[in-house]
């Protein structure tokens, strides 16, 4: 690692810290922007029976009468010391909320992105070698077709073929293995498309190269030519794709969750969001970016060890087309 | 979000490109589909004669027959018919969405390309923000802050593309001033603004449109997805997502989920299909 | 029970709850209350999953006590002082018997012995004392709410001893005894009331007396109850006071309707809540057991705001009195398990009236009003006066899943009349900042509220003492503050059922209150296996009297 590498990285990693801290505050403005909270919502549901007088004198002692900036810099200054708050919603702390849904969110963004990347790989793979004529020409299509299918539609016949007319899983038990994995399949669908795409054009280009035509020439199997010489290159612009698509995996989990009733991260954002629990939306988004920033990072610094033609002399290098310094490296071209 | 499809660039040789000029068939059904669309969201009444809103309760949730296409739903309405009403509403949310996203991260993404310096560093972060913010997360936020209804789940759906477009339209612009013609034009003596406005923005713009064409079809797909999780208008209104949201509770009689389900593919497949012919013609 | 009930206004679960409670009468009678009787029930034991489209917000018990989710974990974990049945009967329960003075400002409960909460605490005249006085004043700083609807005219209670606790008021309080068989007068142990907030948000940390105790829960997903062994103070009004039939009931969320009721129709839950309406029939054909059961409360309806334009006019508000189908509503959206609205309040409240006349369907009396109050039709049927047409702005209420579809379609019955009808459906939290009795932009508040006593009814109405006003009519209406300071005087149930009486005439006939349907606000589709179930006046069910055969 060079000296000029090392600065680099620590540049990066203070844009990083810069790019959460706005990502808190930025919520934090947004969701204020509409007035009310989860305890004044309960104070005012008439069915409650709350006099004027006593919501008042709630909302004066649960400190929700003071100006915004001042509740701003509360939550900031617990936030820069790792305390997340306490969620107005439930009474409970932030943190131990995010905890206890964390593990359901991500075993089924990893079995998402699972079945993104094997679709996509069965896609790639098949067209390059199916006949022109027959198939190669739908499996080009997949792609844009997956891309157009709302995911909460193919979560919707998923659980109604395989939960209710087939039987294969119990929708009331989301956390089986098969109801995961449908959820896991919903999730991915669309992302799989990303991914075949990049991969497809990529092989496209990998195989009109010399090296490709040579080996073919030695006469090497099909197979084996994808693993070893063509899924290799080409996985260099995908594993950019997969760091993007990290950010729709969470995303995706919102409605995915949502339909296969699956407690996690995404049905605590719509949980939050129904009854602006603003504490843990700002948690959750500043996680979401946290994860962002780490996931790019790690792909750059996988880039360079992946592919050998890659140097780095500087950063702007190693990305080459529509580099934009200007905007680090949460985004990137992916053209090789 | 394809992102990435779009950043391939088009391999093609020039005789492939010509080849491509002639129309496929399914560009030309892609077209007839979104042309359907538009009509559908501009004179929905000349394609049905039942009612919308008011239905026949004696005649809730039939199956698809010739007198009603899509069936009908738990209040005895035609569901073709409120499909069809439902496109304006639709179509044009997820219009707006495109030209919130289109106007401010381009203007964002011009302007930080071709000024550079801390102009460039303020939008950068700005833009960084919205980046590592998921898009649909964002779009919820945004929507939650501003009120649920249609016209701010657009709104949201559209801030949330800004952060692609100002991407997408700076590394252009700083694409285009770095080319010889802008240069010399600069070495002429043409004012900036001119220079903007003549050479970098036209160019610009040209790789920005089937970006934006593909974003209306993602549009669609993000504000069913608010639609359907409840972030949009209530009933009596039509939009799609709001359809399937209504219709999944109705799993018994599943034409309700399934027929908005297929128009909304249709429509978004066929705008995805025009915007890659796009690119390759472009 | 497979007859049918052979009065049209008995229901089957009037028979039950009478059989029932003959059955307890007669085991008192002779051999006394038993628990050992209970145990040898051959359908002792058995496992219930109870799907639920939402397990609310915080467990703070005075927070949740009386959400409509929440309700359903708490009447299975606690206990409370007096029981009150479907009918509006107030029972013993851990208090077995109370007194009063004359003006109704002293009370004196006597309490059960032997009684403990789950941590082992005994529930004693302390504990109730330090449970009545986090119901009136909460730990606001803290974040504990008081309990909304517990009299404001509470002063102070005091242990005389173990089992009497002595209880005083500011004012007359009459409704304070049913208070105390109310939703929100759960019995949570001294230890729980004393932790902060956040441990009480802990559901696993709280400890009741109920017949069944908290095992493991997970915010947003399910809770888990397994049966208390020494439980043996059930309220005798159910038939059973010893340890519960079920080994375990688990409370989990399924936030799709559809998905609750397919699951119970494979075999997969025991019980759906909140099923859609329009699933009930298809379930029961295929032997489901379907409850819907009303609570004590208002129908569904609305509130007409009298200060807003057009609906100053009494003939206009009559007009939308006649101008509503209620029948087609309940054949459209419902099911015949939906009763028709015969007065403003549910028919199984004791006082109600029928007033069904007041309530008929008549376009052309309708027609004819609004003719008469100027209103003329237009070219496009939208009827106008001086230029301004005659519009309704609906807000759905959010807390009936099928408030929308009912404004739908009342939309279009009063389409037909001539009326421009506009729905907005706002969630929750916009619904409680922007839809508020008398307030601007609402012309008419859709109510859904249970009460405990329909002599709090009338105070409801008006302004007087911190009353709601609903219909904006301050102290206008002479005849109206009349019944309600006669309601309020009255010393007896029996002088004050005729002027009940009077009230929901009066408000009837003057288009204030416009009811829509009887209110079914929870809804539970059951597996057949599962028998034995009981529902109280809010309408939870209590699993706790409840076997499952196999």
């Amino acid at each position: 690692m060079s000296k000029a590498y090392l600065n680099y990285a620590a540049k990066r990693l203070i844009q990083a810290a810069v790019v959460i801290l706005l990502a808190y505050v930025f919520t934090f403005v947004v969701v204020s922007i509409l007035p009310g909270d989860p305890i004044t919502n309960v104070l005012n549901n008439p069915q409650n029976g709350f006099t004027p007088d006593e919501i008042n004198e709630i909302i004066t002692a649960q400190g929700l009468d003071k100006p915004i900036p001042v509740q701003l810099w509360t939550a900031l200054s617990g936030f820069l010391t790792g305390d997340l708050g306490l969620s107005m919603r439930t009474n409970r702390p932030v943190a131990t909320l995010i905890a206890e849904v964390l593990p359901s969110t991500l075993v089924l963004a990893s079995a998402g992105l699972v079945v993104a990347l094997l679709l996509a790989a069965v896609i790639a793979y098949g067209t390059q070698f199916l006949p022109k004529r027959f198939g190669q020409g739908l499996l080009r299509g997949f792609p844009s077709l997956f891309l157009s299918v709302p995911n909460f539609v193919i979560g919707l016949v998923l659980i109604h073929l395989f939960g209710f007319q087939l039987g294969i899983f119990r929708v009331i038990e989301p956390n089986s293995f098969w109801a995961t994995l449908f959820a896991a399949v919903a999730l991915g669908i669309p992302i799989s498309a990303q991914i075949a795409e990049v991969l497809i054009a990529n092989l496209d280009h990998e195989s009109g190269q010399e090296y490709a035509a040579v080996a073919r020439g030695r006469g090497l199997g099909q197979m084996r030519l994808f693993t070893k010489h063509l899924l290799k290159p080409s996985s260099l612009p995908v594993i950019t794709v997969i760091a993007l698509t990290i950010g729709e995996l969470l995303g995706g989990s919102l409605i995915t969750e949502t339909v296969f009733g699956r407690t996690g991260l995404g049905s605590l954002v719509q949980r939050s969001v129904s009854s602006q629990d603003l504490p843990v939306l700002q948690a959750v988004v500043s996680l979401a970016a946290v994860v962002f920033v780490l996931v790019n990072l790690i792909a750059d610094l996988a880039y360079p060890l992946l592919d050998p033609r890659v140097k780095l002399i500087g950063p702007s290098a190693r990305r080459p087309a529509t580099a934009d310094e200007g905007f680090t490296d949460l985004s990137k071209a992916v053209t090789p | 979000m394809t992102i990435a499809s779009f950043h391939s660039p088009s391999r093609r040789s020039a005789i492939g490109r010509l080849a491509s000029l002639r129309v496929q068939p399914t560009i030309v059904l892609s077209i007839a589909i979104v042309a359907l669309m538009i009509a559908w969201s501009i004179t929905p009444g000349l394609f049905t004669n039942h009612d919308p809103i008011n239905g026949v309760p004696a005649h809730k949730l039939l199956a698809p027959s010739a007198e009603n296409w899509f069936g009908t739903d738990h209040l005895g309405r035609d569901l073709y018919t409120r499909v069809v009403y439902g496109t304006s509403s639709s179509v044009s949310s997820a219009l707006i969405a495109v030209v919130i996203g289109v106007v401010a991260g381009g203007l964002i993404g011009l302007l930080a390309g071709f000024f550079g310096g801390w102009v460039d560093i303020v939008f950068a972060r700005m833009v960084d923000v919205l980046l590592a913010i998921p898009k649909f997360l964002l779009a919820v936020i945004v929507v939650t802050a501003i009120g649920f209804d249609t016209t701010n789940a657009a709104i949201a759906t559209g801030v949330s593309a800004v952060g692609l477009f100002a991407r997408v339209m700076r590394s252009e612009v700083i694409k285009t001033r770095q080319a010889t013609f802008v240069e010399s034009s600069f070495l002429l003596g043409g004012s900036r603004w001119h220079i903007l406005w003549r050479h970098v923005f036209p160019n610009a713009s040209r790789s920005v449109l089937p970006l934006a064409v593909l974003q209306f079809g993602d549009s669609i797909l993000v504000i069913a997805g608010l639609a359907f999780l409840g972030y949009g208008d209530p009933p009596p209104a039509s939009d799609w997502g709001l359809l399937i949201s209504i219709g999944k509770d109705y799993l018994k009689w599943p034409w309700l989920v399934y027929a908005p389900a297929f128009v909304t593919i249709a429509t978004v497949l066929s705008v995805n299909r025009i915007s890659r012919w796009l690119r390759k013609t472009d | 029970m497979t007859d049918r009930p052979r009065f049209p206004s008995v229901s089957r679960r009037r028979l039950l709850i009478a059989s029932s409670a003959l059955a307890t009468a007669a085991l008192l009678a002779t051999a006394g209350l038993s628990p050992a009787l209970s145990a040898d029930s051959p359908n002792n034991g058995g496992d219930i999953t109870f799907l639920i489209d939402s397990l609310g917000d915080t467990w703070i018990p005075n927070n949740s006590a009386i959400s409509s989710f929440q309700g359903h974990i708490w009447g299975h974990v606690t206990d409370k002082l007096l029981y009150v049945d479907a009918e509006g009967e107030v029972t013993p329960w851990i208090a077995e018997r109370w007194e009063q003075n004359d003006n109704a400002t002293e009370f004196t409960l006597h309490l059960k012995n032997g009684v403990t909460f789950s941590d082992g605490t005994p529930l004693d005249a302390s504990a109730v004392v330090a449970n009545l006085d986090i119901w009136y004043a909460g730990r606001k700083a803290e974040g504990i709410n008081p309990i909304g609807l517990f009299p404001k005219t509470y002063d102070r209670a005091e242990a005389v001893d173990a089992a009497t606790v002595k209880v005083f008021f500011k004012k007359p309080t009459l409704g304070f005894i049913p208070t105390l068989g109310y939703h929100g007068s759960i019995l949570i142990s001294p230890k729980t009331i004393a932790a902060p907030a956040n441990q009480q948000a802990d559901l696993s940390k709280t400890s009741g007396s109920g017949p069944y105790v908290v095992e493991s829960w997970k915010e947003g997903d399910y809770v888990k109850l397994v049966k208390r062994k020494d439980y043996n103070w059930g309220p005798a009004a159910v038939g059973h006071t010893g340890p519960a039939f079920l080994d375990s009931i688990t409370y989990k969320l399924v936030s799709e309707p559809s998905v609750r009721v397919s699951s119970v129709l494979s075999g997969q839950a025991d019980v759906a809540y909140n099923a859609s309406p329009q699933e009930l029939e298809s379930l029961k054909e295929e032997g489901f057991t379907v409850a819907t059961p009303r609570y004590l409360g208002f129908v569904n309806g609305w509130a007409i705001n009298t200060k807003l334009p057009p609906y100053d006019d009494v003939k206009v508000r009559q007009a939308l009195q006649a101008g509503i189908n209620r029948q087609e509503i309940i054949d459209t959206v419902y099911t015949p398990d939906w009763k028709l609205a015969t007065s403003f309040i549910q028919s199984n409240v004791p006082g109600a009236t029928d007033q069904s006349g007041l309530l008929a369907y008549n376009p052309d009396k309708a027609a004819k009003l609004l003719d008469e109050a100027g209103w003329v039709k237009g070219a496009d049927g939208i009827r106008t006066k001086d230029g301004k047409p005659l519009l309704l702005t609906l807000h759905s209420n959010p807390y009936l899943a099928t408030s929308k579809s009912v404004d739908e379609l009342i939309a279009q019955q009063l389409g037909k009349i001539g009326w421009k009808v506009s729905i907005r459906a706002y969630d929750v939290v916009t619904f409680g900042q922007k839809v508020k009795y008398g307030s601007l932009a609402v012309p008419a508040y859709e109510v859904t509220r249970s009460f405990i006593d329909a002599g709090t009814v009338a105070s409801i109405l008006t302004n007087a003492n911190n009353g709601e006003n609903w219909f904006a009519l301050d102290e206008s209406d002479k005849a109206l503050n009349e019944l309600r300071d006669k309601i309020a005087g009255a010393g007896s149930a029996e002088t004050r059922k005729p002027l009940l009486d009077e009230l929901q005439k009066y408000v009837l006939e003057q288009g204030y209150f416009i009811p829509r349907t009887q209110i079914v606000q929870r809804i539970y589709a059951q597996s057949p296996k599962l028998k034995g179930e009981v529902y109280n006046g809010v309408a939870y069910a209590s699993y706790y009297t409840a076997t499952k055969s196999e």
